[in-house]
C-alpha cells in the first residue's frame, strides 16, 4: 500500500513537518477539504525529526493569515509549493513578529474580547516562543485558540 | 528634539513608553508646577470617562484640570452612559473626542485604554485599564520618592504587600529600573511577582532580595506598601492570616529608623496601622496630593508643551 508520502501533486501545497497529531488543527485552520483532493499522513516517519504529520492539498495556496496560524503548530512546518509535478519553492515557516487577527486573546478581561477589535500579538522571543497581546499585555501560551473565520 | 516636544499630543497609556528622559522631564516639570503657574490649559476641555469607580484618580484629575484654568466633562459610573444601550467603545471615544481636547480614561478591561488610544485624535490619557496599567500612578510614585529623598538613583526600595496582584508594584518596579535602585520584595510566597517580571527584573540583575518578613528586608530608604486583596483569596481564612502577618504597624516601621519614607498607593486598609500616620516618613497623603500636582504637569505637557523653565501654550 502506497505512503501518503508516495502521493504526487500536479498543482497544490504540501504542509510538511507539522508535529505528531497537529494535522487535524492544520485542517481546521484551512477549512479542509475544500474542492481538491487532500491527503494526510499522520504519525509518518521523519528523517530528520522521528515522526511527523504532512498534508497534500491540489489546487490550494495558502494566504499570510494561514501560514501564520499553520506557524503555531510547530517550529519546523514547512510548506512546499508545487507547480506541474514539481516543487517551485519551500519554505519554513516563521511566526512573524506581530500576529494580526489571528489569536484569541487567553485573558478574559482583555478589551478584545468584548470589543469588535483584530488581536494584535507580538512575539517576545522565539525559543520558547512567547507572545504578548498589544492591548492588555498578558502572555498567551499554547493551546492557543484562533480567532475564527479569518 | 527636547524631550517636552514628545509629550504634546501623545497618548499615555502605560509608563513603559516613556524613556528615562521624558520621565526625568516630567518630573522636573511636576517640581515647577509646586508653584502657582496659571491657567495655562484655559479654554481646553478635558474629558473624565470612568467605566468604574474611582476616587484619586478621577478627583485628582479634575483638581488638575481646575487648577490649570480648563474645564472637565465626563462620567464616573459607566450606568449614566450609552454603554447600557450596547454602544461600543470605539464609539463612545469617537463621539467624545468631538467634545473635548485630551481624554482620561478609567475601564475595567485590560488593553481598554490602549484601543481607545488607536480609535482617539486627541491625546487618551490611561486612568487605570483593569489589572493592567495605571501610568500616572507611577508617574506620581517616582515623583514622591525624588521629592522626599532628593533622589531616584543609590535607593533601597522595599515592596510590601501583594507583590502578584498590584499592578502599581509592577510599573514601579519596570519604571526603577531606568535608576541605579536596589529593590527588595517582601511577602507571602504565594503572593511573590509574577515570573514574567521576576524574569524581567532577573534579566538586569535587579531582581534583588525576596523575603517574607519586614525585619528581614532592613536597610531601606522607601517602603511601598500595597493592600492585600480579600478577593485574591479562596479560602477567606488564608486572607484573615494573611492580613494579619501583613501588616506595618509604629514599632515595625521605627526599627528601619528614622528615615524611611512610606508610600501607600492608597486605599488603605489595616495593612498600614493608623499610629504609622504622623511618623515623619509617612507619606502616603502627600503622595496623594502630588497627584494632582503631577496631573498638571502632565496635562500641560500633552496639551501646551509646556517644560519646566516655565515656557507653555504654544
Amino acid at each position: 500500500m502506497p505512503s501518503p508520502n508516495d502521493f504526487r501533486l500536479q498543482d497544490g501545497t504540501v504542509i510538511d513537518h507539522l508535529p505528531v497529531g497537529t494535522a487535524a488543527r492544520a485542517l481546521a485552520i484551512l477549512g479542509l477539504p475544500r474542492e481538491g483532493p487532500v491527503t494526510v499522513g499522520m504519525n509518518v516517519p521523519s528523517t530528520r525529526y522521528g515522526h511527523k504529520d504532512i498534508i497534500r492539498v491540489e489546487g490550494l495556496e495558502l494566504r499570510k493569515s494561514e501560514t501564520d496560524r499553520l506557524a503555531l503548530l510547530g517550529t519546523h512546518v514547512t510548506v512546499a509549493i508545487v507547480k506541474g509535478g514539481r516543487i517551485a519553492s519551500k519554505q519554513r515557516l516563521e511566526i512573524p513578529e506581530r500576529l494580526v487577527g489571528v489569536l484569541r486573546c487567553q485573558n478574559p478581561t482583555c478589551i478584545t474580547n468584548h470589543e469588535r477589535v483584530h488581536t494584535v500579538f507580538d512575539r517576545t522571543a522565539s525559543t520558547p516562543l512567547q507572545l504578548r497581546c498589544a492591548y492588555c499585555e498578558r502572555a498567551s501560551a499554547e493551546p492557543y485558540t484562533f480567532v475564527s473565520g479569518s | 528634539m527636547s524631550p517636552a516636544h514628545g509629550f504634546r499630543g501623545r497618548h499615555v497609556v502605560s509608563a513603559e513608553d516613556f524613556s528615562k528622559d521624558e520621565l526625568l522631564h516630567l518630573l522636573d516639570t511636576a517640581a515647577f508646577f509646586e508653584h502657582d503657574v496659571g491657567p495655562r490649559l484655559a479654554g481646553k476641555i478635558l474629558a473624565t470617562l470612568f467605566f468604574e469607580p474611582s476616587t484619586r484618580t478621577r478627583l485628582s484629575f479634575e483638581s488638575a484640570m481646575h487648577r490649570l484654568g480648563g474645564s472637565v466633562i465626563g462620567f464616573a459610573d459607566e450606568k449614566a452612559t450609552s454603554r447600557t444601550k450596547g454602544e461600543s467603545l470605539a464609539d463612545t471615544i469617537r463621539m467624545v473626542e468631538g467634545y473635548c481636547d485630551a481624554i482620561v480614561i478609567r475601564h475595567p478591561m485590560e488593553g481598554a485604554a490602549r484601543l481607545a488610544a488607536e480609535t482617539a485624535r486627541v491625546p487618551v490619557i490611561n486612568g487605570g485599564d483593569g489589572s493592567n496599567q495605571h501610568p500616572t500612578q507611577t508617574f506620581l510614585d517616582l515623583y514622591t520618592i525624588r521629592k522626599a529623598t532628593g533622589r531616584l538613583d543609590g535607593l533601597r526600595v522595599g515592596f510590601f504587600g501583594d507583590l502578584r496582584y498590584s499592578r502599581t508594584v509592577h510599573s514601579l518596579a519596570k519604571a526603577l529600573l531606568h535608576f541605579d535602585v536596589a529593590m527588595s520584595f517582601i511577602g507571602p510566597p504565594m503572593l511573590r511577582l509574577p515570573q514574567e517580571l521576576r524574569e524581567t527584573l532577573g534579566a538586569r540583575g535587579r531582581l534583588g532580595r525576596e523575603v517574607e518578613g519586614l525585619d528581614d528586608a532592613r536597610p531601606l530608604d522607601v517602603l511601598y506598601v500595597t493592600r492585600i486583596q480579600k478577593e485574591r483569596f479562596p479560602d477567606p481564612a488564608d486572607y484573615e492570616r494573611m492580613k494579619n502577618a501583613y501588616r506595618l504597624d509604629r514599632a515595625a516601621a521605627e526599627r528601619f529608623g528614622p528615615d524611611l519614607k512610606i508610600l501607600h498607593p492608597l486605599p488603605r486598609v489595616t495593612e498600614v496601622a493608623t499610629d504609622v500616620d504622623d511618623l515623619p516618613g509617612a507619606l502616603y497623603f502627600e503622595q496623594a496630593r502630588n497627584g494632582v500636582t503631577v496631573r498638571k504637569a502632565l496635562l500641560s505637557l500633552v496639551l501646551a508643551d509646556a517644560d519646566a523653565s516655565g515656557g507653555g501654550l504654544a
